[in-house]
């Protein structure tokens, strides 16, 4: 199993349910910046003309993921399904995981003393089968599935979207996928010509690559 | 006084004069201002206003839970602010880990170099710096959470970069300890050839120190002030040599100020700061020609132009050229400019980690800056005042030094300057 999820970032109307449902299955502690999913927003504009996208985000799970590596502690490690997960009894609050995370994805829990992020909702996927944020969207932007499942929705959508991932350049292997806009300009009011544009064909070899790489050591 | 010998090492033993004296009375005070700032630290950290979803939907008349709704509408919860996640416990950690190593490079480098007036004074030279790393060391364990720190034992990841450390540390202080024992033995010949390997290692500390946080800095593209400095490490290492010789000159003037040897000691210490000092004053006309212009400006024209001339660059550099520029015998001048390195040192790492974190943008999705903020209003400027807990921890840090550092003098009497053989 190694758990996924494709994001149809331009269905998204910014209404926020995802992150309610987020912090009301998972009790996050309240507050603004207490978020373990978020909508990012990415404003400009091109000739004069403004435009705003938003990017449903949350953490990336990355199958080569530096937030565990700089652990000192083990408490960031890889549970089943491939899911990034933190043990708050053991983490020392160095902060080292918020600083080498890409995403931006950690915070400290004060209710807890400890850094907290997205679980993928690991404790609810055997009884439903998906995420709260997934469940309660009402533009289905998200789609959470197992990659390792060639019949799951997840892999089939993929099989016949092109999509790409945030931050690349990072080698961190992120297993958030972005589907590409049917409006090709939509896409690129804001991802950058340099962003590689993956096909499940394209993709397949290097996820192939890494988990056996991951599972080796 | 009675003396005992261990290993051809003469030590005084007297449990009162150890720990009750002036310097100890002092550093018992501001280590109790530190005990203190613990315990506002546990208080912010453990006991701070805080409630999850569930909380909510539990009890919802809990009058504790409202303050806490209240302070996550309305203020900013925990101690950790998300925006501004380095603070004075870094500031203070970097400051004293790189002075302290370079108190310790530079005194080895003159044994190697066969300063006699240095090798005869190293033994204090070297337990000051050494005392610097455990205040260091102090700080970054208090900035912690100090509960859960067994499990670095219990279950500790050591291909992490934290752990980089421990095993430098294990080396590093016992390499230290043991070539202040050759001085205090009198084995110069050895203690000469020791001084290389830790000429090496002070180097290493400061080279994996930055490793670490330039490995964590650079996948966070938000606060790339910190890995776009260019030399980084150069930087951070010539910057504590200008604040480890006023440490030097601060220390020469208070214990050696009455010796012969003074003003030959403080006439190498006031050619040390005029050739660090210089070489720095390059290196900054050159960094803020090149780095992020956003942080540029944030630091030469923004909130912090006051601190940067005022507080480092005229106290680290124009005031200490001005009063050590010309050989002189009026002493108090070279006192004054290490006064002023030490205060502007510390004034430019404050800048450095404060200011790292003061831009406020996100990079989370790789394809352009967001805004960073996305209920407040969007600010242009991020920064948090310390803790007081912060704040007293850090002065009680300077306790740590003073009472590491007598603690080694009323035992071996490291303060005396030793001939050769």
């Amino acid at each position: 199993m190694n758990y996924a999820m494709a994001l149809d970032y331009q269905n998204c109307i910014n209404c926020k349910a995802c992150e309610t449902a987020c912090k009301e299955e998972n009790g996050v502690q309240l507050g603004a910046h207490k978020q373990r999913i978020w909508v990012g927003i990415v404003e400009g504009s091109i000739f004069g003309k403004p435009f705003v996208n938003l990017y449903p985000s949350q953490c990336n799970h990355c199958i080569d993921a530096p937030c565990v590596s700089v652990c000192p502690t083990n408490a960031s490690h890889y549970a089943p399904g491939g899911i990034v997960k933190v043990d708050a009894h053991k983490c020392i609050l160095c902060k080292g995981c918020m600083e080498a995370c890409p995403y931006d994805a950690r915070f400290v829990d004060d209710t807890t003393v400890a850094v907290d992020k997205c679980t993928f909702c690991d404790h609810r996927i055997e009884k439903y089968g998906t995420t709260a944020c997934q469940e309660t969207c009402p533009t289905k932007v998200r789609l959470f599935g197992d990659l390792d499942d060639e019949e799951s929705d997840l892999v089939k959508l993929l099989k016949t979207k092109r999509f790409f991932v945030q931050k690349e350049r990072s080698n961190t292997l992120p297993k958030l996928f972005y589907i590409v806009p049917n409006d090709e300009a939509y896409l690129r009011q804001s991802v950058s010509h340099d962003t590689t544009i993956y096909t499940w064909e394209s993709f397949k070899p290097i996820y192939d690559r890494a988990s056996k790489k991951r599972s080796q050591g | 006084m009675k003396t005992y010998e261990f290993a051809g090492l003469e030590f005084r033993l007297n449990i009162f004069n150890l720990l009750f004296n002036k310097t100890m009375i002092i550093a018992y005070v501001l280590i109790a201002l530190a005990a203190f700032g613990i315990y506002e630290i546990f208080e912010l950290r453990y006991f701070s206003t805080a409630a999850n979803a569930h909380a909510a939907g539990l009890d919802p008349t809990n009058p504790g839970l409202k303050d806490a709704m209240k302070l996550a509408v309305f203020g900013t919860v925990g101690e950790v602010n998300r925006e501004v996640p380095w603070t004075l416990f870094i500031v203070n950690y970097m400051y004293m880990i790189y002075t302290g190593s370079g108190v310790i490079f530079l005194v080895a480098l003159a044994e190697l170099m066969k300063f006699r007036v240095v090798e005869r004074a190293a033994a204090g030279f070297m337990a000051l710096g050494l005392s610097m790393v455990f205040a260091g060391l102090f700080t970054i364990s208090t900035d912690l959470n100090m509960l859960n720190m067994h499990w670095m034992l219990l279950d500790p990841n050591v291909s992490a970069g934290m752990w980089l450390m421990l095993p430098l540390y294990l080396t590093y202080i016992p390499f230290v300890l043991f070539e202040i024992y050759l001085i205090l033995t009198k084995k110069r010949e050895l203690a000469r050839r020791l001084a290389l390997p830790i000429l090496i290692m002070s180097i290493g500390v400061d080279l994996v120190e930055y490793y670490i946080q330039a490995k964590l800095f650079s996948m966070n593209t938000a606060r790339h002030l910190w890995t776009e400095f260019p030399l980084l490490t150069l930087y951070f290492i010539i910057s504590a040599f200008v604040s480890s010789l006023g440490i030097m000159g601060v220390y020469s003037y208070l214990v050696h100020r009455k010796k012969p040897e003074y003003a030959h000691i403080m006439d190498l210490i006031r050619k040390g700061i005029l050739f660090f000092i210089s070489v720095l004053a390059l290196y900054e006309v050159i960094a803020y020609l090149v780095v992020d212009k956003d942080w540029a400006f944030l630091i030469l024209f923004g909130p912090f132009k006051y601190l940067y001339f005022l507080g480092y660059i005229l106290l680290i550099m124009v005031l200490p050229f001005f009063l050590v520029f010309r050989p002189t015998e009026s002493y108090w001048k070279i006192v004054l400019a290490s006064i002023f390195t030490i205060v502007g040192g510390y004034a430019g790492r404050y800048l450095f980690v404060y200011g790292g974190n003061a831009n406020p943008m996100s990079n989370r999705f790789g394809v352009g800056y967001e805004k960073y903020d996305l209920y407040d209003i969007a600010s242009t400027f991020n920064y948090a005042h310390p803790h007081l807990g912060e704040i007293f921890i850090v002065i009680g840090s300077i306790g740590i030094i003073l009472a590491v550092y007598k603690i080694f003098d009323s035992l071996f009497d490291i303060a005396r300057l030793r001939d050769s053989h």
